[in-house]
């Protein structure tokens, strides 16, 4: 049976794969919430996938594994002779990235990457229906936080601190309120 | 001269050292040039590399050993690189954990603390073949500290050492500016060495396409170079270099004041300056040294990422583009170097000249 490993360290909803993927008859043997705890992980447990969000920082955790371990997992990417190309596709258009080991059937990638990207589609589809609203007042939430803290400590007028955030995501290609939300992390972390 | 692409997606991590991308888009260099740049900011080395290769983004901001380990096809996907120029040289550091600013203050101090410590200390770098990796063994090395043997590394996203380093899961880190700063801003560390102290000038990052793309797009590739280039001269007046701190900050999303100090301080001139250089007095920053490219396979034989010697020169030759940059160097008139070897002598005093590089890899006392 297929040992697979996800990584949850980001918004894409990876966690919720564990079930569709049980069903599916894999194993989900783990969750890693971040990059220390995956390189653990992966050290223990020796999945045969990992799962990862291609937005996902702790991406280069797994290129290390990946180089100093021969039996660690490794990239599964658009060129490389052992995957199917349809398979490396799908994922990307799901925004998964896998990690596989030497000796996993290209079939049995292409049906755990099949199960994810089903699951993100109907996942996309729900979020849209139920959680739109709730989603853009959480977002307003953020972006009123982060104008606050711009009026405040530097002194700008409303519409300056708002310009100023819309300027950042334009120039950075991110959503307003993901660079509201870095810029709130970044003021409690120097206080 | 006509180019074959005018709209380019250049990738970039966010550190202080993509700072020419940002200049060349800012200060028309690129549009100077018929290019008009869209900058990406990625959230991994792993996925800037993979977009690299899927054409989703036409050149990048790369670790030097990114292109390196992809021509290689070490612990991933193999593809034919191209280094055009380098970006920049220092800019980078190693940090560690408040807890230990008592006790270590040098390479010898951290010895001590290992051969004390009750645990296995874990340090931090940020990419299996990257240049922080190799900073990182080459300097604990040359205190007689095994890298693979005495202490425990990983690799952690920068963002997240400043919270690692707090919480006591990481004994200290070696990294690109910002980060270094932002945790003694954060007072959860303190920077013990500037990269510029165990190589002075070391090369760091380069600006890295497909061979492919390089090939297909000579006119557009040697383009770019040229705004690049002369990015990096804008960057190396003292003048200059205060002004593109906000560019730097947005571009990477951190506050200004994490930003300004090491960039601006000594202005890049190597020593224990934290700043990174990008141009130097008559463009050698920018040059793609084959020494330099050869510095790090040397150091993958060391630390066994290669099993054999690889024809060093040879792999030199076909990444990093000297026929490309030549040209580029004429439009942006640039003198070149009469030979593609540069002489370095690092922290432990061996000479560096490229000259004979499977001796100099095998040399090494410590080594996987």
């Amino acid at each position: 049976m297929l040992r697979i490993l996800l990584v949850t360290d980001t918004a894409k909803p990876i966690g919720q794969l564990s079930a569709a993927l049980t069903a599916a008859g894999f194993a989900v043997i783990a969750e890693a919430p971040g990059a220390r705890a995956l390189a653990q992980l992966v050290e223990r447990r020796r999945p045969d996938v990992v799962i990862v969000d291609t937005e996902s920082p702790s991406r280069d955790t797994l290129e290390q594994l990946a180089v100093m371990n021969i039996a660690a997992p490794r990239p599964v990417v658009m060129f490389s002779d052992s995957a199917d190309p349809a398979t490396v596709r799908a994922a990307v258009a799901a925004g998964v990235t896998a990690y596989v080991v030497e000796g996993v059937a290209p079939e049995k990638l292409a049906a755990v990457i099949a199960v994810a990207q089903a699951r993100f589609d109907e996942d996309h589809r729900l979020r849209e229906k139920l959680a739109d609203a709730e989603q853009k007042l959480a977002e307003r939430k953020l972006i009123d936080k982060a104008k606050g803290l711009l009026m405040d400590k530097r002194g700008l007028t409303e519409a300056e601190a708002f310009e100023t955030l819309r300027r950042q995501a334009m120039n950075r290609g991110m959503k307003l309120a993901e660079v509201a939300r870095q810029l709130i992390a970044m003021a409690d972390l120097l206080g | 001269m006509t180019l074959e692409k005018s709209a380019l997606t250049l990738g970039y991590m966010p550190l202080t050292d993509c700072a020419p991308l940002v200049v060349a888009q800012r200060m028309g260099m690129a549009e100077a040039r018929g290019l008009t740049l869209r900058l990406a900011c990625q959230p991994s080395w792993a996925t800037l590399r993979d977009r690299l290769l899927a054409g989703e983004l036409d050149a990048a901001h790369a670790l030097y050993g990114l292109p390196y380990g992809v021509q290689l096809g070490l612990g991933g996907p193999r593809h034919e690189m191209a280094v055009l120029m380098t970006l920049n040289q220092n800019g980078q550091g190693i940090a560690l954990a408040q807890g230990m600013h008592g006790s270590v203050q040098s390479g010898d101090g951290l010895r001590r603390a290992i051969v004390a410590a009750t645990r296995r200390l874990t340090l931090a770098h940020t990419f299996p073949t990257g240049t922080h990796a190799m900073w990182l063994y080459y300097w604990l090395a040359a205190h007689r500290i095994h890298p693979l043997r005495d202490v425990n590394t990983e690799v952690v996203p920068p963002p997240d050492m400043v919270g690692a380093l707090a919480r006591g899961e990481l004994d200290g880190f070696c990294a690109g500016e910002p980060w270094p700063a932002a945790v003694e801003q954060a007072q959860s560390g303190y920077t013990l060495v500037s990269s510029a102290e165990i190589w002075p000038d070391h090369p760091e990052k380069v600006l890295a396409t497909t061979r492919a793309f390089a090939d297909t797009h000579p006119q557009t590739t040697i383009a770019l170079t040229a705004a690049l280039i002369e990015a990096c001269r804008w960057l190396d007046h003292p003048a200059q270099r205060e002004q593109a701190v906000p560019w730097i900050a947005e571009a990477i999303g951190v506050p200004e004041q994490l930003i300004a100090p090491r960039l601006i301080e000594g202005h890049g001139r190597g020593g224990r300056s934290h700043a990174a250089r990008f141009y130097g007095r008559g463009g050698e920053v920018c040059y793609p040294w084959l020494s330099d490219g050869m510095w790090f396979l040397t150091q993958y034989r060391r630390w066994g990422l290669l099993d054999h010697d690889p024809d060093y020169l040879e792999v030199a030759e076909a990444v990093n583009r000297l026929d490309l940059y030549h040209e580029a160097a004429r439009l942006a008139d640039v003198d070149l170097p009469a030979t593609p070897l540069r002489r370095s002598v690092l922290i432990d005093g061996r000479l560096w000249d490229g000259s004979d590089p499977q001796a100099y890899a095998a040399s090494f006392a410590i080594r996987a």
